[in-house]
C-alpha cells in the first residue's frame, strides 16, 4: 500500500507548488506529485534568461512561496530554495494516470504503478497536458529527449527524429544543417503540418539533407554500450524492422491535452468547445466532492492568481473562510454602485438582477466582475456611437439607456431596462458598432471585456445560448426588417439556423435551387458569377450585411456563387417563413426589392469590369476578407524608397512593424506583411493579460500589459507581430545629414539583453496625431492604408 | 445593397499617384506663377532693358531664391517622420511642379542676360538640377512597374538562394562526371558575380575575361562531351557481323549504353542546371541595375542642389555687396 496524506497535490505549477507550501507551512500531512524530474515544469521550459512577468500588477501575491517579476533563473531559484525550507514533500516522476475514490478517502493512482491515499485532492495540472512520449522501452533512457531548445547545440551527430509535426518537421531541418538527421513518420505524409513546413520538409528530404522513413513506428531504443554510437533505435518499417545506430533520439510527438484525464476523474465540462474550462466553487471544488481544482485548469492562466489560488484552496479544505485576494479590487469597482453595502450582498444583487449572468458560478461571476468595469454614465451621456470600433459587452444593473436605432433620424430610439444587455452585435461579428447608446436616469452598466465574455461564453452554455437567439433577433430587425417587433417575427427567427462554413467554402452555387436568406453574422462572402466559362468575383459582402435575398423574391435559381471568403457564420432565415412574413409587410418587401434592384445594378457594373475580379480573389487568398484595414503598396509608384519602413521604425521605437518587400504581388498591387487589423484578431485569441485591444477607431495594438510570452506572434497567421524591445532614442535628424553616423529609421538599436522582449505590431500609429507614419512617408502616394470594402469599389473603378 | 454599412466618410479618390496628387493642384499653381510671371514681364518695361536689378527682376529673384530653399527643404521634410506638416506625397507634388516653375521664373528673373560669371554659373547649376530631376520624375513613373515585372511575384532574396542551391545540385551532378568536369563546375560557382560598386549594379558586374572565356567554356565542353556520348548511342551495329558476334557485341553494348545514357542524362541535367543559374544571375543583376537606377539620379540631383545653393549665396552677396 502506498502512502497515506491529508492533501494529495497533482501538479508542481505555481498553483500546485503554493498549496503544498501552505501545506507544509502548516504542518498538514501532504505529498505534491510531479510527473517532471523538476518543479514548476512549463516555466522550466522557458528559454534561459526569460523575464517572467507578475501580472496582474494591481493583484496583491498572498502565498507561502515568493513570486515577483524576473528572470526564470531567480524564480525557480527562490522556489527550490523555499520548497526545501518548508520541508514540502515532493515526489517527482510521478506520472498521475487515475484519481478513484471520494472525499476523505481518495486513491491517485500513479504511472509507476503506485498509489497514494489522500482525503483531499488538488489538481493544478495546467493546460499543456503532459508530452506524449515513445510508448516504448527505452523512452526514458538519457539520450532519447521530448524538447530540443536550440539546435545549433548539436553537431556531427547521428539523430533520429520521431514525429510529422511542426515542431518535428522544424527540429529535423534545423538540425540537419549539422548533423545526420533521420526523420520518422508513421503515415506516409506531412499533412497534418503547416503548409510552410509541409514544403520544407518535403524538399529536404528531396535534396537529400535528411532521410526520411515512412510508415515507420518506433518498436524500441536501447543503449548499446561499447559501440560507435551510444543507443540504437529499432524501427518497424513496411519492409520489416529497421536498426539505426544513434547519438541522440528527439520526439516530438504533441502532448495529450488534459482534459480527457480531467474527465476521467469524474470532473464535467461544461461545453464541448476546447476553451472550455470545468466549473467550480467559490472554494475551487469541482462536481467531485473533495476535489479541487486550480490555476489554469480551472481558467486562472496567471502566475500570480494562480499562487493566490494555492494558498486559499488549503486554507478552504481546512475549513477556513479568508478573504479572497481580490476583495479590495471588488469593493473598489462596487463603490462606485450607488447603496453599495458588502461585496456580497451586490454580487448577490447583480445576479438577481441580471438574467443572463444568473448561471454563473459564484467564482465565475467574481472572475466576470474583476475583469469587467462598473460605470455610472450621467442621463444623456454617451456610452459608444454608432461606428465606434469597440466590441465590450454590457449589462444594465440600474436605469436604462436609449438605443439610437436609426442611422438617419436621432430620434427613433428603442429602451433598454435593467437586467438586459447590449453591445452583443460588434462583439460576435467582430465590426463597428450599429447603433448610438445612450444613458438614461441612474444608469449603472457592467462593461465587460470582449476576451472575458468569449470566455464565458465558451465555458456557460446558457449564455451563448441568450446571446445567441438575441444577436439573431436583434439582426433581423437591424439589418432586414426594421421597426417590426419580435412578435410578428417570431417564425422566421424559429425557422433561422447558424451555419458556419470555413474559408473557402460554397455557401451556394449559381443554379442552384432557390433557398434561404444569409444575414452574414461574422466572416465575410464574396459573391461570383461565372463568365466567359471562368468564376469572376463580382462582389465582397461583409459581416452584417445578407446575401441571396434574389432567390427568396423572384422563385428563380440562384443567380451567383456566393463563397465564404475567411471562416464566416451566417444566419440562415429559411424561404417559408420569411415569404409568410414579406406577404403580411409590403414595406418589407418593397425594401428588400429595393436592394435586390441595386445588387442587379452592382452586379452588371462589376460584370462590365470583370477583370478586377481576379484581382479581388487574390486579396481574398490573403485574408483580407477578414482584414478591417489593410496595407497595400501600388507597385507602379512604388519607388522602394522604404521611407514607409523607416517612418515605422522612427516613430515606433526602432522597430519597423512592416516589411515592404515580404508579401505576395498581383498586378502591380503588393500586399507587405503588415497587420490588417482582423474583424476577430486571432492574436487576441491566448493572450494571458489580455494585453491585446481594439481601440474605439479600429486599431489592434498591445499594451502595456503584454508578459512576451509569444502567443500572438504564433497566432497570428499573417506573420505581422514580432518579439523586440524598442527603444526610446531616436537618431537626430541634423546630426545625420551633417555629419553622417545613424539615419533616423535606418539605425538598429543597440538592444539591452536585460530589457524584456515584448510582442510588437502596427498600432497604425494610433498615439500620433495625423494617421499612420507609413502611408503619410511615402513620397509618390503609392502606400495606402484602406478598408477592404473600400478597396474592392477602388479596384472596381467606382470610387 | 448597402444594407447595414453607412457610408462613412465622403469618398475622395485616395489613391493616385503624387503627379496627380490633389487633382494636379501644384501644377495648376505653377502654370498659373508662370503664368502671372510673363505677363509682369512682358507688360513691364525698364530703360535699359529687362534684367535682375529692376523691382521684377528683384521680385522674380526673390520669389527663385525662395523657392530654391524650399525645394531643398523636402530632405528634410521626408525624413520627419513625426511632421504633420502635408503629406510627403503632396510635398514631392509640389517639389515637382514648382521645381519645373523655377525655369520660367529664373530665366525671366535674368531677363535673358548670360556671361560668364557666378550669377550664370547659379542659374547652370539650377538648369543641371531641374534636368536631373525631370530625368527623376520619368525614372520614378517607368521603373516601378518594370521592377514588378522582372520580378513576377517573387523576390531577390529566394533568387539568390535558388542560385546557391542551384550550385550545390551542379556540384553534385559534377561530382558524377569525374574530377575534370567538377573542377571547372566548382570554379564556374567561384565566378559568380552579382551586384557589386555602383558601375557593377547599373551595368552588371564584370567578370574577368579569363573567367568569362572558362565560363563560356563550360558549355562547350560540356554539350561536345554530350554529342560524342550521343553519337556513341546512336551508332549502330556491323551488320556484316557473325550471329554469334552480334550476340556479344549487342551485350556489350547494351553494356556501354547504359553507362552511356546516365552519363547522357546527367550532362543534359547539369547543362540545364547551369542555364537555369546563369539566366537566373542575370535576372538578379538585371534587377539591381534597376534598383540602382532608381536612386542614382539622385546623386547627381542632391550633389548638384548642395552646389547651387552655395552659388546661390555667392549670386546673393556679389550683387548685394559689389555690384
Amino acid at each position: 500500500m502506498g502512502d497515506a496524506v491529508r492533501v494529495g497535490i497533482i501538479g508542481s505549477g505555481p498553483a500546485g507548488l503554493a498549496a503544498a507550501c501552505r501545506a507544509a507551512e502548516l504542518g498538514i500531512p501532504h505529498l505534491l506529485l510531479e510527473a517532471e524530474a523538476h518543479l514548476a515544469h512549463t516555466i522550466f521550459r522557458y528559454q534561459k534568461g526569460k523575464h517572467v512577468m507578475a501580472e496582474p500588477g494591481v493583484l496583491p501575491l498572498r502565498a507561502s512561496i515568493p513570486f515577483e517579476a524576473g528572470k526564470r533563473e531567480a524564480i525557480l531559484e527562490a522556489w527550490n530554495a523555499r520548497v526545501a525550507q518548508l520541508g514540502v514533500n515532493v515526489r517527482y516522476r510521478a506520472n498521475v494516470t487515475a484519481i478513484h475514490g471520494s472525499k476523505g478517502n481518495f486513491t491517485i493512482v500513479i504511472a509507476d504503478g503506485s498509489t497514494v491515499r489522500a482525503e483531499y485532492v488538488v489538481l493544478a495540472i495546467g493546460v499543456q497536458g503532459n508530452i506524449r512520449k515513445l510508448g516504448c522501452e527505452g523512452e526514458d533512457l538519457e539520450f532519447v529527449q521530448y524538447q530540443l531548445d536550440d539546435p545549433d547545440a548539436y553537431q556531427n551527430e547521428t539523430i533520429v527524429v520521431v514525429g510529422a509535426g511542426d515542431a518535428a518537421i522544424e527540429n529535423a531541418v534545423a538540425l540537419a544543417a549539422r548533423n545526420k538527421v533521420t526523420i520518422v513518420n508513421r503515415r506516409d505524409e506531412f499533412d497534418r503540418a503547416k503548409d510552410g513546413n509541409n514544403a520544407l520538409i518535403l524538399k529536404a528530404i528531396e535534396d537529400g539533407k535528411l532521410a526520411c522513413v515512412y510508415n515507420a513506428t518506433v518498436a524500441s531504443v536501447r543503449p548499446t554500450p561499447g559501440a560507435a554510437k551510444p543507443g540504437a533505435v529499432i524501427l518497424n518499417t513496411a519492409q520489416g524492422e529497421a536498426v539505426i545506430p544513434v547519438d541522440r533520439v528527439i520526439a516530438r510527438l504533441g502532448a495529450t491535452p488534459p482534459r480527457e484525464f480531467v474527465e476521467r476523474c469524474g470532473v464535467m465540462f461544461p461545453g464541448k468547445d476546447p476553451g472550455a474550462v470545468p466549473a467550480v466553487s467559490p472554494q475551487y471544488e469541482s462536481n467531485v466532492p473533495g476535489l479541487y481544482i486550480i490555476g489554469a485548469l480551472a481558467g486562472f492562466p496567471l502566475i500570480k492568481q494562480a499562487m493566490n489560488q494555492g494558498y486559499e484552496v488549503v486554507e478552504f479544505i481546512e475549513g477556513r473562510r479568508p478573504e479572497p485576494a481580490d476583495a479590495p479590487l471588488l469593493k473598489a469597482k462596487f463603490a462606485r454602485i450607488p447603496g453599495f453595502r458588502s461585496i456580497d450582498a451586490t454580487l448577490e444583487r447583480i445576479r438577481a438582477r441580471i438574467p443572463i449572468l444568473s448561471p454563473l458560478t459564484p467564482l465565475q461571476l467574481r472572475e466576470f466582475l474583476l475583469d469587467s468595469e462598473i460605470r455610472t454614465p450621467q442621463p444623456g451621456e454617451i456610452i459608444f456611437r454608432r461606428n465606434d470600433y469597440s466590441n465590450s459587452f454590457f449589462s444594465i444593473l440600474d436605469g436604462s439607456v436609449e438605443i439610437a436605432i436609426d442611422p438617419v433620424d436621432d430620434t427613433r430610439t428603442l429602451t433598454l431596462g435593467s437586467g438586459q444587455f447590449f453591445g452583443e452585435m460588434s462583439l460576435i461579428s467582430g465590426r463597428r458598432r450599429s447603433a448610438t447608446v445612450r444613458a438614461g436616469a441612474g444608469c449603472v452598466l457592467i462593461e465587460t471585456p470582449r476576451r472575458s465574455m468569449n470566455k464565458l461564453i465558451a465555458s456557460v452554455p446558457s449564455v451563448k445560448r441568450v446571446l445567441d437567439e438575441t444577436f439573431l433577433l436583434r439582426a433581423i430587425q437591424a439589418h432586414i426588417a426594421p421597426g417590426i417587433d419580435a412578435d410578428a417575427l417570431k417564425d422566421v427567427v424559429a425557422s433561422a439556423t447558424v451555419r458556419r462554413f470555413k474559408a473557402g467554402e460554397t455557401v451556394f452555387r449559381e443554379g442552384d435551387a432557390p433557398g434561404g436568406l444569409h444575414l452574414i453574422r461574422k466572416g465575410s462572402v464574396t459573391v461570383s458569377r461565372i463568365i466567359g466559362g471562368r468564376e469572376v468575383v463580382l462582389a465582397y459582402v461583409p459581416a452584417g450585411q445578407y446575401v441571396g435575398e434574389m432567390a427568396l423574391l423572384s422563385d428563380t435559381p440562384r443567380t451567383a456563387t456566393v463563397r465564404a471568403a475567411v471562416a464566416t457564420e451566417t444566419i440562415e432565415l429559411e424561404g417559408g417563413a420569411f415569404k409568410a412574413l414579406l406577404a403580411t409587410r409590403p414595406e418589407l418587401r418593397a425594401r428588400l426589392e429595393e436592394t435586390y434592384r441595386q445588387r442587379v445594378m452592382a452586379n452588371v457594373n462589376a460584370t462590365a469590369a470583370a477583370g478586377s475580379g481576379s484581382l479581388v480573389q487574390f486579396l481574398m487568398a490573403q485574408g483580407l476578407g477578414e482584414a478591417t484595414d489593410v496595407l497595400l503598396i501600388d507597385e507602379s509608384l512604388c519607388v522602394r524608397c522604404d521611407h514607409c519602413e523607416k517612418a515605422c521604425a522612427d516613430t515606433h521605437g526602432g522597430i519597423s512593424r512592416l516589411d515592404r518587400e515580404a508579401g505576395p504581388t498581383v498586378h502591380n498591387l503588393h500586399v507587405p506583411t503588415s497587420c490588417r487589423h482582423c474583424e476577430h484578431p486571432h492574436c487576441m485569441k491566448d493572450c494571458p493579460p489580455d494585453a491585446i485591444h481594439r481601440s474605439p477607431s479600429g486599431e489592434v495594438f498591445i499594451s502595456d500589459a503584454c508578459i512576451g510570452c509569444g502567443n500572438c506572434v504564433r497566432n497570428c497567421p499573417y506573420g505581422v507581430i514580432q518579439m523586440g524591445a524598442p527603444q526610446p532614442h531616436r537618431p537626430s535628424l541634423w546630426r545625420w545629414l551633417l555629419f553622417g553616423g545613424e539615419e533616423p529609421g535606418a539605425h538598429t538599436p543597440v538592444h539591452d539583453p536585460s530589457a524584456p522582449k515584448k510582442a510588437v505590431k502596427c498600432d497604425m500609429c494610433k498615439d500620433l496625431p495625423g494617421g499612420p507614419a507609413c502611408v503619410r512617408a511615402c513620397p509618390t502616394g503609392a502606400a495606402l492604408r484602406v478598408s477592404p470594402e473600400r478597396f474592392i469599389r477602388i479596384i472596381q473603378g467606382s470610387a | 445593397m448597402r444594407t447595414a454599412a453607412p457610408s462613412k466618410r465622403i469618398d475622395e479618390p485616395i489613391h493616385s499617384g503624387f503627379l496627380q496628387y490633389a487633382g494636379y493642384r501644384w501644377a495648376k499653381l505653377a502654370i498659373l506663377l508662370c503664368a502671372l510671371s510673363i505677363a509682369a514681364y512682358l507688360w513691364h518695361d525698364p530703360v535699359d532693358g529687362p534684367n535682375g536689378g529692376t523691382w521684377l527682376g528683384y521680385t522674380l529673384g526673390t520669389l527663385g531664391a525662395v523657392l530654391i530653399l524650399w525645394l531643398t527643404w523636402l530632405g528634410v521634410r521626408k525624413r520627419r517622420y513625426h511632421s504633420r506638416l502635408g503629406s510627403v506625397k503632396g510635398w514631392t507634388s509640389a517639389h515637382v511642379y514648382l521645381g519645373l516653375a523655377l525655369v520660367v521664373i529664373a530665366t525671366l528673373h535674368c531677363g535673358f542676360q548670360f556671361g560668364w560669371n557666378i550669377h550664370t554659373a547659379a542659374y547652370a547649376l539650377m538648369m543641371a538640377v531641374i534636368a536631373s530631376g525631370l530625368y527623376g520624375v520619368v525614372v520614378y513613373t517607368r521603373l516601378p512597374s518594370a521592377i514588378t515585372r522582372l520580378r513576377d511575384g517573387s523576390q531577390r532574396e529566394a533568387w539568390i538562394d535558388e542560385v546557391f542551391e542551384l550550385n550545390a545540385q551542379a556540384i553534385r551532378i559534377a561530382d558524377l562526371l569525374g574530377p575534370e568536369v567538377h573542377r571547372k563546375i566548382v570554379r564556374s560557382a567561384e565566378n559568380i558575380r552579382i551586384g557589386g560598386g555602383l558601375r557593377a549594379q547599373l551595368y552588371g558586374p564584370k567578370t574577368p575575361k579569363t573567367a568569362a572565356d572558362a565560363d563560356a567554356g563550360i558549355t562547350e565542353f560540356l554539350t561536345e562531351r554530350l554529342d560524342a556520348v550521343k553519337a556513341r548511342l546512336t551508332k549502330g551495329f556491323d551488320p556484316n557481323a557473325t550471329a554469334q558476334n552480334t550476340v556479344m557485341f549487342m551485350a556489350g553494348q547494351l553494356v556501354a549504353a547504359g553507362k552511356d545514357e546516365k552519363e547522357a542524362q546527367r550532362l543534359q541535367q547539369l547543362l540545364d542546371v547551369l542555364s537555369r543559374r546563369n539566366a537566373l544571375i542575370a535576372r538578379i543583376n538585371r534587377d539591381i541595375a534597376l534598383h540602382a537606377r532608381l536612386q542614382v539620379w539622385l546623386l547627381i540631383h542632391v550633389p548638384l542642389s548642395f552646389g547651387l545653393l552655395a552659388a546661390l549665396v555667392a549670386h546673393i552677396v556679389s550683387v548685394f555687396f559689389y555690384w
